[in-house]
């Protein structure tokens, strides 16, 4: 089985060497997604690709401006699946997510009984209390609108097969991705599996704002009345 | 009191004519976007000037002051013109994804 890992970019210069390097151990080909980064970030993995891991299986892509998350994962998967992957694993790229985890999705797309495998955080420890009430109430929500429950919604840690990116792939160009994703798997009965990941916060000011989380509550209202 | 409002009407017409203009001669409208923008506004300053011309119109709605209806036709007019921008917009970003997407992977760095 073909997987590659698609890593969205976006300034996130600190993070982003250590996290390629880590994921560079697991011998996936690598695809990350800058998303029109202004801190050099693109440049910074050209460079450590060419001179410190000499790995010609870590491909940039550039979006020449910001058009955010859900853009650039779609590019990612687009990539991927046309080089004939038949899945992916997406993961953040601001090292939040232990590349040790892979192995998880690796074994899980496997089994190839789901065509969507989704992170799963422990929101008991270190998550920011308004985040893990922000991912409880959304837990809720796709319940009642979607009748899906997933454990973590916005977790940006999950992998999907070649099928399953025909079913749920979205329209959400930013944080709302996750979320899109979801509403997809509940609207049309895909099927799914959840595993365990660990997460470490690095930044708790970057990432999804308070404004974010409105916007993708409108979404998910009109994602109700309009995903078929 | 209506007076004023009149005053800060026909200032607020004059301001709009003048910026049609302008954008008209910096070349971000055409001429017959100018000319439908400046006869709004016209028309706008001459119901300020005399919106008794509105009277009959406005009973007709069973809107007692012309003032009213302007109001009423303003919220119209803007809602209808939040609208479009509203779905032009959501055109222009889907087409600028599609183009900064396509150019990311034709344009890959392997």
């Amino acid at each position: 089985m073909k997987i590659f890992v698609v890593i969205p970019l976006f300034n996130e210069k600190k993070h982003i060497a250590s996290v390629i390097k880590n994921v560079s151990k697991y011998k996936l080909p690598i695809v990350v997604v800058d998303d029109g980064s202004t801190d050099g970030s693109g440049l910074k993995i050209i460079a450590l690709r060419d001179k410190e891991l000499r790995n010609k299986n870590v491909t940039v892509l550039t979006h020449r401006i910001n058009l955010g998350k859900g853009a650039a994962m779609k590019t990612g998967a687009d990539y991927a699946f046309s080089r004939g992957a038949d899945a992916v694993i997406f993961m953040d790229s601001d090292g939040q997510h232990e590349a040790s985890d892979l192995l998880k999705f690796i074994d899980a797309l496997k089994d190839d009984r789901y065509d969507v495998i989704l992170g799963s955080r422990n929101l008991n420890y270190g998550v920011p209390l308004v985040r893990f009430l922000g991912n409880k109430f959304a837990s809720v929500l796709m319940v009642l609108l979607f009748k899906v429950y997933v454990s973590d919604v916005i977790c940006g840690f999950r992998a999907i097969t070649k099928d399953g990116y025909k079913k749920v792939k979205w329209d959400s160009d930013g944080y709302g991705v996750e979320t899109e994703m979801v509403a997809r798997i509940g609207k049309n009965k895909t099927k799914f599996s959840e595993i365990p990941v660990q997460t470490i916060y690095h930044d708790v000011v970057k990432g999804v704002t308070l404004l974010d989380a409105f916007e993708v509550l409108g979404n998910v209202v009109k994602w109700k009345l309009t995903l078929k | 009191m209506i007076i004023g409002l009149q005053i800060i009407a026909l200032l607020f017409a004059f301001t709009m004519v003048y910026f049609a203009v302008l954008n008209y001669k910096r070349g971000e409208l055409s001429s017959a976007e100018v000319a439908s923008w400046v006869i709004m506004w016209i028309a706008t300053i001459i119901i300020v000037v005399f919106p008794e011309l509105l009277q009959d119109f406005a009973k007709t709605f069973s809107v007692a002051r012309v003032f009213d209806l302007m109001v009423i036709g303003g919220f119209v007019v803007v809602i209808t013109l939040v609208g479009s921008a509203y779905i032009r917009t959501k055109r222009l970003e889907k087409k600028l994804e599609d183009l900064v997407r396509r150019d990311a992977l034709k344009n890959k760095h392997k």
